[in-house]
């Protein structure tokens, strides 16, 4: 230590606030460029780690619920199955065709006429809360029919026992002169397949 | 005296007075220093506790990557699983609107008294399904939706008759309120005349006697249904 320094105190304080600063920088330095980036890094590090576990509980989760999901996917399969059974399938691109097909030996076994079978306006289904992609509706089929009204009444009897899918959408009975030939609009209503929302959506994206 | 390493009195008038034993030419440097060192400690410390969390992260996404094949089987099965429960409902809730009336029409014939003719029975197509996005107005812009927002569906029964007087009608209505009935047909009395199941449409008297001079009474009734709930 110089003299000098002995002279002036203030000197030392100086010198000594002087060295204070550069070290007190260095350690802002230190703070900002070293300290905080690897804070924010580690809490960057520390949220991945938080998803990475949840994905691992989710990923474990679902895999000891493995066989539940596959029972369930095979009960829940087999009651669509029974339902898909009862559609009604176009023959030749006819619905109309195919109902014929079906209701003509019924029709035939209580001896009732039907003279015509016309496809109505298909009629949709509500959307159940998950959307899948097949959807279903309903297809009515307007027959004409001719008969006595206990043959139309049974002809209705038999088409509800033997298909419990069909209802019964309209009725239209109009008396005639002659009761072994009254006339008759049935208007009956099979679930068919509806629109295929991810087949529309795959043609979109070609 | 000319000794440099000779101490003086090297406290300022002020340091002298001062109550802290430590001067602040001494305290400065060291507090900066202690402050450099806990910042490069908690760096330290942070960059290990970095370097933990990394290794913990990659060995968990190894274990992720192992387990993804297996795990997106699981996750289309699970996909597959909703999509068939979807369209499982969506076939519930039409076999839960589905009706039958078979049953009804087989005992109307055993109900209809003696002397009244049945001229008419109509049960009338509903009307056109609504597919419009709740408040938008029809046009060619508008894109319908893929299922109605509306799940029930009236259904009515319309018996047209005549009869030479209106008791045989009666007997008729009471009789369609029994309990081989009501499992199709809705009966509701006292309630405003809009929801009232039966509705008298028309009652009237035909202008000229029939063959056997008889004027007859013609009656137009309609009755509700239970409505279709197309629900789960």
């Amino acid at each position: 230590m110089k003299a000098e320094a002995y002279q002036d105190p203030s000197a030392l304080l100086k010198r000594a606030l002087f060295r204070s600063l550069v070290i007190g920088a260095v350690a802002v330095v230190i703070y900002l460029f070293c300290v905080e980036p690897c804070q924010t890094s580690l809490d960057k590090a520390r949220e991945e780690n938080v998803a990475l576990r949840d994905q691992e509980n989710e990923m474990e989760r679902d895999l000891r619920g493995a066989g539940q999901v596959k029972s369930r996917l095979a009960a829940v399969t087999a009651g669509r199955q029974v339902y898909l059974d009862g559609l009604l399938e176009p023959l030749l691109e006819s619905y109309a065709m195919r109902a014929k097909s079906l209701l003509d030996p019924l029709a035939a076994d209580v001896g009732l006429t039907i003279s015509n079978y016309a496809e109505g306006p298909v009629r949709r289904l509500p959307l159940p809360q998950h959307q899948a992609p097949q959807l279903y509706a309903r297809q009515p089929i307007r027959l004409t029919c001719t008969g006595s009204y206990a043959t139309i009444v049974s002809f209705l009897l038999r088409v509800e026992e033997k298909m419990p899918l069909v209802s019964l959408q309209a009725f239209s009975l109009k008396t005639q002169k002659d009761v072994d030939n009254q006339s008759a609009l049935i208007v009956l209503e099979w679930p068919i397949k509806g629109e295929n929302t991810a087949a529309a959506k795959g043609g979109v994206k070609k | 005296m000319n000794a440099p390493t000779l101490h003086l009195n090297l406290l300022r008038a002020n340091e002298r007075l001062s109550s802290s034993p430590v001067r602040l030419r001494v305290m400065l440097p060291i507090l900066a220093v202690l402050a450099c060192v806990a910042c490069l400690v908690w760096w330290g410390a942070l960059v290990g506790q970095l370097m933990l969390v990394k290794a913990q992260n990659g060995t968990m996404q190894k274990d992720l990557d192992d387990k993804n094949v297996q795990h997106g089987g699981i996750r289309n099965q699970m996909e597959n699983l909703r999509n068939v429960q979807a369209e499982l409902d969506q076939l519930t809730m039409y076999v839960n609107g589905r009706r039958t009336y078979g049953g009804l029409f087989m005992h109307l014939a055993d109900v209809v008294p003696e002397g009244l003719q049945l001229m008419a029975l109509e049960i009338p197509e509903p009307p056109v399904q609504n597919l419009l996005p709740p408040g938008a107005k029809p046009g060619p812009k508008v894109k319908p939706l893929l299922g109605p927002t509306e799940t029930t569906e009236n259904v009515t029964l319309r018996i047209i008759g005549r009869a030479p007087l209106n008791k045989p009608v009666e007997t008729l209505m009471n009789a369609l309120e029994g309990s081989t009935f009501t499992n199709a047909l809705v009966i509701a009395k006292d309630v405003p005349p809009n929801l009232a199941s039966p509705r008298i449409l028309s009652f009237t008297q035909e202008d000229k006697a029939s063959v056997d001079g008889v004027r007859q009474l013609m009656f137009d009734v309609e009755y509700r249904c239970w409505e279709r709930r197309f629900e789960k």
